[in-house]
């Protein structure tokens, strides 16, 4: 793993984040780990930004207070978040990877229309945080890999934000590339 | 000869907006090869025939490599070996072109096999151009410095360009959006002249097609 005390320092303010539920907090948190995940792709740093932006989801959505699991589940990533610190201080690569395991996993093992909600944040928060890492100009299909989702995806979502509007996209001007593709029909 | 080299990002664009038979009547009046490569194929084809939500339009693209409108490299007379050889050589290069803490690695099998394909058919005097519909790969091409400025203003950290991409200048791009206005003004859009230029870029801006509203209203202009 790449920057441990970076990762370190979200997962604490995570830690606090959640208890308060400052949901503001748990975004750009996600937000910050990503810039890191652009540069060095690595994969806990991914992990870390998709969990806590999904997270934020979670404890953003009031409807979910209703269903009876919600509390244990929240306390439940709280415990997993805690010993993943630990296990990061101790400087214990492989048991912060199998914590972050057991807490996805956790998700399956919760009923009905609950687990079809978290599981849907979850997907659509890797979705999501894929999206960012495009907007930061790293490639669709290299984006799509590291996230482990597929282009189809990805275009379908990064369709719906304002990327494609940024100034520095433009690399021609639109006339010269209307000519180049009507030119090659008709030669 | 002459071919159109499609990335998976354009045939995915064209498919989730219900054009991807637009391929055939643009074949017809094209007269060369619309390809695809196998790590485009796979990302299209293969990959999504386990992914309930994309098998359709896996299919439906399935369906034109099977009736030949999309081909292989080797219809051009482009081994499979040599695109392999050099689509590691275009990954090697650009993934150590952008350096922020380390290098970044920002392009990945399918985009640099496209542009493998088309740095080889530009080789044997093969006219061609990529339909690509992501940014990177046309910026990394077209413009590499405004890609080093997209990452510092993303990042907010300094980032060194090492290469100038000289080996990839004769490389040519367009999008879903400009092949869609090469359809309608061929007349193979079948759905009357109202506002149906605008509704073909918009849709396919909002599949993913890197295009500004900008561009857009520029093209409309031109029809």
């Amino acid at each position: 793993m790449q920057e441990i005390k970076h990762v370190l320092d979200v997962l604490k303010e995570v830690e606090k984040a959640i208890i308060s539920e400052d949901i503001i907090k748990l975004k750009d948190l996600s937000n910050q780990t990503i810039h890191t995940a652009s540069i060095s792709q690595d994969t806990d740093n991914i992990l870390v930004a998709v969990l806590i932006y999904s997270i934020s989801k979670v404890i953003e959505r009031s409807n979910y207070r209703e269903y009876p699991e919600w509390k244990s589940f929240v306390q439940s990533i709280k415990t997993h978040i805690d010993h993943a610190i630990n296990f990061l201080e101790n400087e214990d690569i492989n048991k912060f990877r199998f914590e972050f395991k057991k807490l996805r996993k956790s998700i399956t093992k919760l009923s009905g229309n609950f687990k079809f909600h978290v599981q849907d944040v979850f997907r659509k928060a890797e979705i999501n945080k894929a999206s960012r890492i495009y907007e930061h100009g790293i490639s669709m299909e290299q984006t799509a890999k590291i996230l482990g989702i597929t282009i189809w995806e990805l275009s379908e979502y990064a369709g719906t934000t304002g990327i494609s509007n940024v100034n520095l996209n433009r690399t021609m001007s639109e006339k010269k590339r209307i000519q180049i593709a009507m030119e090659i029909f008709e030669k | 000869m002459k071919a159109l080299i499609f990335d998976s990002s354009s045939l995915i664009n064209l498919t989730m907006n219900g054009l991807i038979e637009i391929l055939i009547e643009l074949k017809k009046i094209f007269n060369g090869k619309l390809i695809i490569t196998q790590h485009v194929k796979y990302e299209t084809i293969d990959r999504q025939s386990s992914i309930r939500k994309y098998e359709l339009g896996s299919l439906q693209i399935k369906k034109l490599l099977d009736t030949n409108i999309l081909e292989m490299p080797s219809s051009l007379g482009i081994q499979e070996q040599e695109i392999k050889e050099t689509t590691k050589e275009i990954l090697s290069k650009v993934n150590s072109s952008y350096y922020a803490k380390e290098f970044m690695h920002i392009i990945d099998e399918g985009e640099a096999s496209c542009l493998a394909t088309s740095l080889i058919a530009n080789k044997k005097k093969i006219e061609n151009l990529i339909v690509i519909d992501e940014r990177t790969t046309r910026m990394i091409v077209e413009n590499p410095e405004n890609l080093r400025k997209l990452f510092e203003s993303k990042l907010h950290s300094r980032i060194i360009l090492q290469e100038n991409f000289d080996y990839l200048k004769n490389t040519k791009f367009i999008r879903s959006a400009e092949l869609l206005f090469v359809a309608y003004k061929k007349g193979l859009i079948k759905l009357g002249k109202e506002n149906v230029l605008q509704a073909l870029l918009y849709a396919s801006k909002y599949k993913g097609c890197a295009i500004s509203e900008e561009e857009i209203r520029e093209i409309e202009k031109m029809a």
